[in-house]
C-alpha cells in the first residue's frame, strides 16, 4: 500500500516537472528573443535522466531523445524499463540462448516471487527432491533481479505446473534436454505449463522462465523501489544442438576458492551449459583433497587453505546438478603432474614422477614447474588408482573422467634412467616411436585402473575423455586408443583437419579450438584475443560424433579476481552457438546478450562489458 | 648495507627446535600410518576400508612450506623437513632485493634484521611544518598510511613463531619547503626516510620539501612493514635508509568514465593504488559523446542530457571527496571535458533552450562519415554560448578540482566533414584554431584572467606542422597519444612544447581485445604485457634516432606520462585486474627509470607490490602461476 502511494505521487511529481520546464523554456525562449543574454537568465530544473526506450522489432531498444519521462506520450512499445523493454522487444525477447520457436506477448504483468508456486505433481517421485532444489534456484535468481528485494508487491498468483516424464536423475550426454514451455495470463493468474522428459530439461525450462521477468528499474538506477514483470504470454519449443556445452577450469595454475566456481556454475546455468571441466591439477599444484592419499594436497596444495575437501567437492558437485551442470575432473595425466607426487622417495615408494620442479625446465617441459608420472614404476600405478577410487566414490554415475594427456614431453622420460632401463626391459626403442609406446601404455593401464576402481565404486564401465597430442595424430590414433573408450577433446587450432580426421575415423570429439574458444588467449605471448563476436561466429560440424564444445579458462595469468570478467559474457557467446547454433547474424544477437550480460551482473558475476554504455541503450546504432 | 640477520636466525632457531622434534614425530607418526594404510589396501584390492584423511592431523595447525633465502632468491621447502619456519613475505624482505615499488632513484640500504610492529604503536610527531594545512594533511596521511599496513588479512595467521614483543615506531616528519600542500608542477617531491632503532623504540625520520613528498615517504615507509601469517604479527625491517625523488614530474594514468561508467568507490580504489605506485595525476576522462556523468552546478543540463541514468552521475559532492582522497595522496585530480569533438547528446538541449545549436552532427548517421567511434557530436565552433558553456565549466572544474597550475582541454580527432557540413565557408582547420583560441580564452576567464601554466592538448592535426606553429608553446603542452614510431612526438618537442607521453603502442591499457564493433581485430592491438610497458623508453628511443646536428634533444621538455584506460570494453568488474599490475610498471618507468629492463629483480619487486595492491583490496592480476609466486627462482 505504502509503496503504491510513493508511485503515485513520484508521477505526479513527474509530470509536474515536466510542465514546468515547458513553462520555463517558453520564459527563456521569450527573453532570448528580446534580450539575447541567453545562459545568466536560465536557471536549470534539477534532476536526473530518467531515459524512456522504445522497441523498434527490427532493430531493438532505442534510448529516447529527451531524458525524463514524456509521460504524455507513452505507447504500447515505450518502457521506463530497459530490462522490460528488452524482454518483449523482437522475436527473441531477452532469451538467451536462443529458443528453437518462441512466440511471445508484447505485453507484460506485474508478478511477485512470493506468489509463485510450483506444481510439481506430475514429477515423478524419484525426481521431486532435485526439482524441488531446482525450483528454489528460480526464487533466488528472481529476487536477483531486483537486487534482493522486490519491494513493488502485487497478489497475481503465478503457476508453474511441471510435468517431467522420466524419473532418471543421472546427467550424462544422453540426457534428454529438450523442454516445452506455454505461458498464458487471465482471469488475474498466470499459468505456465513446462513439460520435459527430464528433470534437466524442466531445469532448462525454468531459466528460460526468469528470463521471461524483467525489473521495473530504470537503467543505472540505484532506487530501491522494485518491481518485476512476466511477459504476458509465451509458447516456446526448444531443445539443444550439441549435447556437450562445457567450460574448462583451470584451479592449479592458481587457487580458485569454492565460491568462486559456484559463481561460475551459476554463470553456465543461465546459459544452459552443461559440462564443468575441472582442470583441477597440473604440475603447479594439487589441490584435490584425496582420502586415500592425502600427500597430494599435503605436498601439492598452495597452502592448507587451498584445498578442496572431499565434503566440499561431494557438495559442489550437488550444486551443479542442480543446475544442470555435470563436474568432469580432469587430472591430467601422465604430463602435466608434478607437485603434489613428489613424496614417493620419502615414502619409499621411489619416484612416482620425475623432473618435478626440474631446474633447467626449458629442457624437459613446456612451462614451469616440470614433473611427469613415471611409468617404470609399479607404485605409481597403485597411488593413480587409489586417486581413481576416491573420484569414482565422489562424483555422480554414470561418471565421467578426463583423463589429460596432453602434451607428454619425452626429454623428460629420457633423462630419467629408471625409465630408459624400463623400455629397454620392455624391448621399447628409446626413439619417438618408444616413447609414444610408453605414454599408450600408460593409458592402458590407466584405463584398466580406472575401470576396475569405477566398477568397484558401484559405476559402470563408461567411455573417458583425453585431450588430443601427438598419440591422437591420424597414423597413430587407432593402433593406441579405441573409439569405444576415449572421447577425445580437440584444442588444435581451427585450420587443423585433425577434427574432421577424428570424425570420419568414427571417434567422437568435443572440439576446443585454442586460437577462438580459450580465454586466456591475447594476454601472453603471441596468443590472439577473440571477442565474444569471434567466438560466436566459430562453428561445429553437425554431426553425430561431435559431441559439442567448451571455452577454456587456463589460470596462468588470471586469479579469482579476473576469472568472471575474462569468462563473461564471451562464454555466453560460446554457450549460444552450442545450444542453438544459429545461423542468424551475431549482430541480431548482441541485443540480448547485453540483456544476458545485465542477468549475470544481477546475480553477482562480474562480467565484462562489450561495448559502452552508449550502445547498449541504443541497439544496433553502433554497427 | 646489512646487519643484524645472523643474530635473527639463531633466535629463531633456539625457539623452533622443540617445535622441529615434535613435527618431525608426527611426520615420521603419519608416514607411518600412510604406508601401513595403503600396503593394507594394496594387499586386498577390494574390501571397504575405513580412512580418515591422514593430513589433517598436520595441515590444519601448520603450514606447509617454509622458505629460505639461497642465492639472493627464496626457495620454498615443506615447513616439516625445517628446523625453522620462515613466512614467503618475510623470505622476500630479507632475501636479496628491495622490495620496494618504485625502486628509489637515491641511496638506498636496507636492514636484515626484523622487529615486530602493532598498528597503534605508530606514533607521528611533525617536527616543522611550513603550514596548519599541511600539519593536518600529514596527520591524515599518517592514519591512511596505518590502515594501508593493517589491510592485510588476518585469517591467514598460525602463529607458530615469535619475533618477540612488538616496539613502538615513532615517526618524526619534517617539512621545510611549500606550505601549499597541493600536487602542482612546481612541487618538489624528493624525500629521505631513516629508519634506526632507539632504545626500545624505532625511529623514523622523513624531510621532505613538500607534503606531497613526505606522503611519499609514508608510503615508502608502509612498504617495508609486512605481515608475518607465521608469527601473526607486523614486522618491519630494523633499519632503513632511502633517499628519493622522482625521474619525471608528471605520472599520471587516465581513466575512461565515458565510454562506461564507474562508481565513485571504483575511482577511489584506483586512486589508491597509483598511490602506492608514486603516481601523482589521475587524469579523468570524464565525459565523451557517449556520456557526460559529471553534474555541475553550473551547467547541470550537461549532465542531464548526457548521464546514462539517475545515479551514472558524479555529483560535484562525489567530485570533491575523490578530489579531497586524491589530495592526501598526493595527486592531482586532472579532469578532463574533451571539446571540440568527443562530445554528444549532452550538448543537444541548445535549440530548446534558446541557445541555438550548441553542437552539430550529434548523433548523426552513418556515424563512421561524421566521427571515429559512434554516437557522433562536435561542438559548435561559431556559437558564442559554447564559449560561455566552457567558461562556466572550466571554472567549476578549476574549483573542484584546486588545479589551476594545469588544464587538459582536450582536443582530439576532430572530424573535419562535419564541420565542413555547416561552415562551407571556412577551412575546418581555421575552425579549429579558432575554438582552440576560443577555447583557451574561456579557461583564462575561468582562472580569473590568468592562464595556467600549461593547458595540454592531445596531439592531433593542430599539433603538427603547420598548425602546430599557431599555438604558442610557453602556454600549451602536448598530450602526445600516437604510435611512438611517429615522428610527431620528437617534432612537438623540437618546437619547444612540453609533451606528456602516452603512446598508443606501448601505454594504452585498453588495446588488444579486438574491435568492439565487429570481430575484427581493433584498432590499436595487440595487448602490451607490463613487460612492455615497462621497457618503453621513448626518450632514449628518440634521441637515438636523432640525426646529430638536427633536433635539439638537450632541449627537450618530456613532463612525463601516463597509462591510458580507454572504457569501450571495460565496467567497473574488470577494471582493477586490466588496470594493475601494468600500470605499476608504467609508474616505477616514471619515478625510476631505470636503464634496466623486465629483469628478475623487477619480476620479484613488481609480484611483491601485486601482492600489496591485492591486500589493500586492489583485484590486480597475477604476474604468472602461483607456483611462481612460491618459488620465484625457478620461473626466472
Amino acid at each position: 500500500m505504502f509503496d503504491r502511494f510513493i508511485r503515485k505521487k513520484f508521477i505526479v511529481v513527474a509530470v509536474m516537472a515536466s510542465g514546468w520546464v515547458a513553462l520555463v523554456l517558453m520564459a527563456v525562449n521569450i527573453v532570448q528573443s528580446h534580450e539575447n543574454n541567453g545562459l545568466e537568465d536560465i536557471v536549470p530544473p534539477i534532476y536526473e535522466p530518467s531515459w524512456m526506450y522504445k522497441c523498434l522489432p527490427e532493430e531493438g531498444c532505442i534510448r529516447s531523445d529527451e531524458p525524463h519521462p514524456t509521460t504524455n506520450n507513452v505507447t504500447n512499445l515505450t518502457f521506463n524499463s530497459l530490462d522490460i523493454c528488452r524482454t518483449v522487444c523482437g522475436r527473441l525477447g531477452g532469451l538467451w540462448p536462443r529458443p528453437v520457436t518462441a512466440v511471445l506477448s508484447t505485453r507484460t504483468v506485474k508478478i511477485h516471487p512470493n506468489y509463485l508456486r510450483f506444481d510439481l505433481e506430475k514429477v515423478p517421485v524419484e525426481a521431486r527432491e532435485i526439482m524441488a532444489a531446482m525450483t528454489q534456484v528460480v526464487g533466488s535468481n528472481l529476487l536477483a533481479e531486483c537486487d534482493g528485494e522486490v519491494t513493488e508487491v502485487v497478489e497475481t498468483p503465478v503457476i508453474v505446473f511441471i510435468s517431467v516424464k522420466s524419473a532418471d536423475t543421472s546427467l550424462h550426454w544422453e540426457t534428454e534436454e529438450q523442454y516445452m514451455l506455454d505461458l498464458a495470463s487471465k482471469e488475474g493468474q498466470i499459468t505456465v505449463y513446462i513439460m520435459a522428459e527430464t528433470v534437466y530439461g524442466a531445469r532448462h525450462a525454468l531459466e528460460t522462465f526468469t528470463q521471461l521477468v524483467a525489473s521495473e528499474k530504470s537503467d543505472y538506477s540505484n532506487q530501491k523501489k522494485c518491481g518485476l514483470q512476466i511477459v504476458a504470454g509465451a509458447r516456446i519449443r526448444d531443445r539443444p544442438v550439441y549435447r556437450h556445452r562445457g567450460l574448462l577450469l583451470d584451479s592449479s595454475r592458481h587457487f580458485i576458492p569454492m565460491t568462486d566456481i559456484k559463481r561460475t556454475i551459476d554463470g553456465m546455468a543461465a546459459n544452459k551449459m552443461n559440462v564443468f571441466h575441472w582442470h583441477v591439477t597440473d604440475t603447479h599444484s594439487f589441490p584435490l583433497e584425496s582420502s586415500r592419499v592425502p600427500q597430494f594436497t599435503r605436498y601439492g596444495a598452495y597452502s592448507a587453505k587451498e584445498i578442496y575437501s572431499v565434503e566440499e567437492v561431494k557438495d559442489f558437485i550437488k550444486y551443479a546438478q542442480i543446475r544442470g551442470v555435470r563436474v568432469v575432473i580432469e587430472i591430467d595425466a601422465p604430463a602435466h603432474a608434478g607437485n603434489g607426487w613428489q613424496w614417493g622417495k620419502e615414502y619409499g615408494y621411489g619416484d612416482l614422477a620425475v623432473c618435478v620442479n626440474a631446474n633447467a625446465w626449458r629442457h624437459l617441459c613446456i612451462q614451469p614447474p616440470c614433473g611427469q608420472l613415471n611409468p617404470a614404476n609399479p607404485a605409481m600405478y597403485r597411488v593413480l588408482r587409489d586417486l581413481y577410487r576416491d573420484i569414482a566414490e565422489m562424483v555422480t554415475k554414470p561418471a565421467l573422467l578426463h583423463m589429460g594427456g596432453d602434451e607428454v614431453f619425452f626429454n623428460c622420460w629420457n633423462a630419467s634412467e629408471e625409465i630408459t632401463n624400463y623400455m629397454r626391459q620392455k624391448n621399447y626403442e628409446i626413439s619417438l616411436n618408444g616413447f609414444i609406446d610408453l605414454w599408450s601404455e600408460f593409458h592402458e593401464k590407466a584405463l584398466q585402473a580406472w575401470d576396475e576402481e569405477l566398477e568397484a565404486a558401484g559405476g559402470t564401465k563408461q567411455p573417458v575423455m583425453l585431450w588430443s597430442s601427438e598419440l591422437t595424430q591420424v597414423r597413430r590414433i587407432q593402433q593406441h586408443l579405441s573409439n569405444e573408450r576415449y572421447v577425445i577433446e580437440v584444442w588444435e587450432p581451427v585450420d587443423s583437419p585433425l577434427l574432421e580426421q577424428l570424425i570420419k575415423m568414427h571417434y567422437r570429439v568435443v572440439s576446443v579450438p585454442k586460437d577462438i574458444w580459450y580465454l586466456d588467449h591475447g594476454l601472453w605471448g603471441v596468443t590472439k584475443y577473440s571477442n565474444w563476436r569471434r567466438m560466436y561466429a566459430h562453428m561445429l560440424p553437425r554431426e553425430e560424433n561431435v559431441l559439442g564444445g567448451e571455452v577454456a579458462m587456463w589460470t596462468e595469468y588470471v586469479d579469482k579476481e579476473g576469472i568472471d570478467t575474462r569468462i563473461w559474457p564471451r562464454a555466453a557467446a560460446v554457450a549460444e552457438r552450442l545450444w542453438s547454433d544459429p545461423s542468424a547474424s551475431v549482430y541480431s544477437a548482441e541485443r540480448r546478450l547485453q540483456r544476458q550480460r545485465g542477468r549475470l551482473l544481477a546475480r553477482g558475476l562480474r562480467p565484462d562489458a562489450i561495448a559502452p554504455g552508449w550502445c547498449e541503450q541504443h541497439d544496433a546504432k553502433c554497427l | 648495507m646489512k646487519w643484524g640477520g645472523e643474530a635473527l636466525v639463531r633466535g629463531a632457531t633456539a625457539q623452533f627446535a622443540g617445535v622441529g622434534r615434535l613435527r618431525r614425530a608426527l611426520v615420521l607418526l603419519a608416514a607411518a600410518a600412510c604406508t601401513a594404510a595403503a600396503l593394507l589396501y594394496w594387499r586386498q584390492q577390494s574390501g571397504d576400508r575405513a580412512h580418515r584423511p591422514i593430513h589433517a592431523l598436520y595441515t590444519e595447525v601448520e603450514p606447509q612450506w617454509s622458505w629460505v633465502c639461497r642465492n639472493y632468491r627464496c626457495e620454498r621447502l615443506l615447513a616439516s623437513e625445517m628446523t625453522t619456519l620462515q613466512s614467503l613475505q618475510t623470505c622476500n624482505m630479507l632475501c636479496d632485493s628491495t622490495q620496494l615499488w618504485p625502486q628509489p632513484t637515491g641511496p638506498v640500504s636496507l636492514a636484515t634484521a626484523v622487529v615486530p610492529v602493532v598498528i597503534d604503536g605508530f606514533s607521528l610527531k611533525i617536527v616543522s611544518s611550513p603550514s596548519k594545512e599541511v600539519s593536518d594533511l600529514l596527520s591524515e596521511a599518517f592514519e591512511m598510511m596505518k590502515d594501508d599496513i593493517n589491510m592485510q588479512e588476518e585469517d591467514d595467521d598460525i602463529r607458530q613463531i615469535s619475533y618477540g614483543s612488538p616496539r613502538p615506531v615513532v615517526v618524526r616528519v619534517a617539512i621545510n619547503g611549500s606550505a601549499d600542500p597541493r600536487m602542482r608542477l612546481d612541487t618538489d617531491e624528493s624525500y629521505k626516510l631513516f629508519l634506526r632503532p632507539v632504545k626500545k623504540s624505532l625511529i623514523v625520520d622523513i624531510t621532505a620539501q613538500s607534503f606531497c613528498g613526505a606522503r611519499h615517504g609514508f608510503e615508502t615507509l608502509s612498504q617495508i612493514v609486512w605481515r608475518d601469517p607465521y608469527a601473526g604479527t607486523l614486522l618491519i625491517l630494523e633499519a632503513a635508509t632511502v633517499v628519493d625523488s622522482p625521474h619525471y614530474s608528471y605520472r599520471g594514468l587516465l581513466l575512461d568514465t565515458a565510454r562506461n561508467f564507474f562508481p565513485t568507490k571504483a575511482i577511489i580504489r584506483t586512486i589508491d593504488a597509483m598511490a602506492a605506485c608514486k603516481m601523482n595525476t589521475f587524469h579523468w576522462h570524464v565525459s565523451d559523446s557517449q556520456s557526460f556523468p559529471l553534474r555541475l552546478d553550473s551547467a547541470p543540463q550537461l549532465a542531464q542530457h548526457g548521464a546514462y541514468g539517475p545515479d551514472a552521475v558524479y555529483t560535484t559532492q562525489d567530485v570533491k571527496t575523490i578530489v579531497r582522497h586524491a589530495k592526501l595522496r598526493g595527486i592531482r585530480v586532472l579532469l578532463e571535458v574533451d571539446a571540440p569533438a568527443h562530445v554528444g547528446r549532452a550538448w543537444g538541449w541548445g535549440p530548446a533552450e534558446g541557445l541555438g545549436h550548441l553542437a552539430h552532427c550529434i548523433e548523426a548517421e552513418p556515424w563512421s562519415a561524421y566521427c571515429g567511434e559512434p554516437p557522433c557530436g562536435q561542438l559548435n565552433p561559431r556559437n558564442p554560448h559554447v564559449y560561455e558553456l566552457l567558461e562556466r565549466i572550466y571554472r567549476e572544474i578549476i574549483e573542484l578540482t584546486e588545479v589551476d597550475d594545469l588544464f587538459h582541454l582536450g582536443g582530439d580527432e576532430v572530424s573535419e566533414r562535419c564541420w565542413v557540413q555547416h561552415f562551407n565557408d571556412t577551412d575546418p582547420m581555421d575552425l579549429w584554431l579558432e575554438f582552440t583560441r576560443g577555447a583557451i580564452k574561456s579557461l583564462e576567464r575561468a582562472n580569473r584572467g590568468k592562464l595556467p601554466d600549461i593547458s595540454l592538448l592531445w596531439s592531433s592535426r593542430l599539433t603538427r606542422s603547420p598548425y602546430l606553429e599557431r599555438l604558442d608553446p610557453n602556454t600549451i603542452g602536448v598530450h602526445v597519444w600516437g604510435s611512438s614510431r611517429w615522428t610527431e612526438s620528437r617534432a612537438v618537442l623540437d618546437s619547444g612544447f612540453r609533451a606528456v607521453l602516452s603512446h598508443v603502442d606501448a601505454w594504452y591499457l585498453d588495446c588488444g581485445f579486438g574491435s568492439w564493433r565487429d570481430s575484427s581485430d581493433g584498432h590499436c592491438g595487440p595487448y602490451r604485457s607490463w613487460q612492455q610497458m615497462y621497457e618503453h623508453r621513448p626518450w632514449t628511443e628518440e634521441s637515438a634516432a636523432l640525426v646529430p646536428g638536427i633536433g635539439n634533444a638537450a632541449a627537450w621538455h618530456v613532463m612525463g606520462g601516463s597509462a591510458c584506460q580507454w572504457t569501450e570494453q571495460l565496467g567497473p568488474g574488470g577494471l582493477d585486474a586490466r588496470v594493475w599490475p601494468r600500470s605499476a610498471a608504467v609508474a616505477e618507468r616514471l619515478w625510476s627509470d631505470r636503464v634496466e629492463g623486465a629483469t628478475a629483480d623487477v619480476y620479484l619487486r613488481l609480484d611483491t607490490q601485486r601482492a600489496r595492491l591485492v591486500r589493500r583490496g586492489v583485484h590486480a592480476a597475477p604476474l604468472w602461476p602461483r607456483w611462481c609466486e612460491h618459488n620465484p627462482n625457478a620461473c626466472l
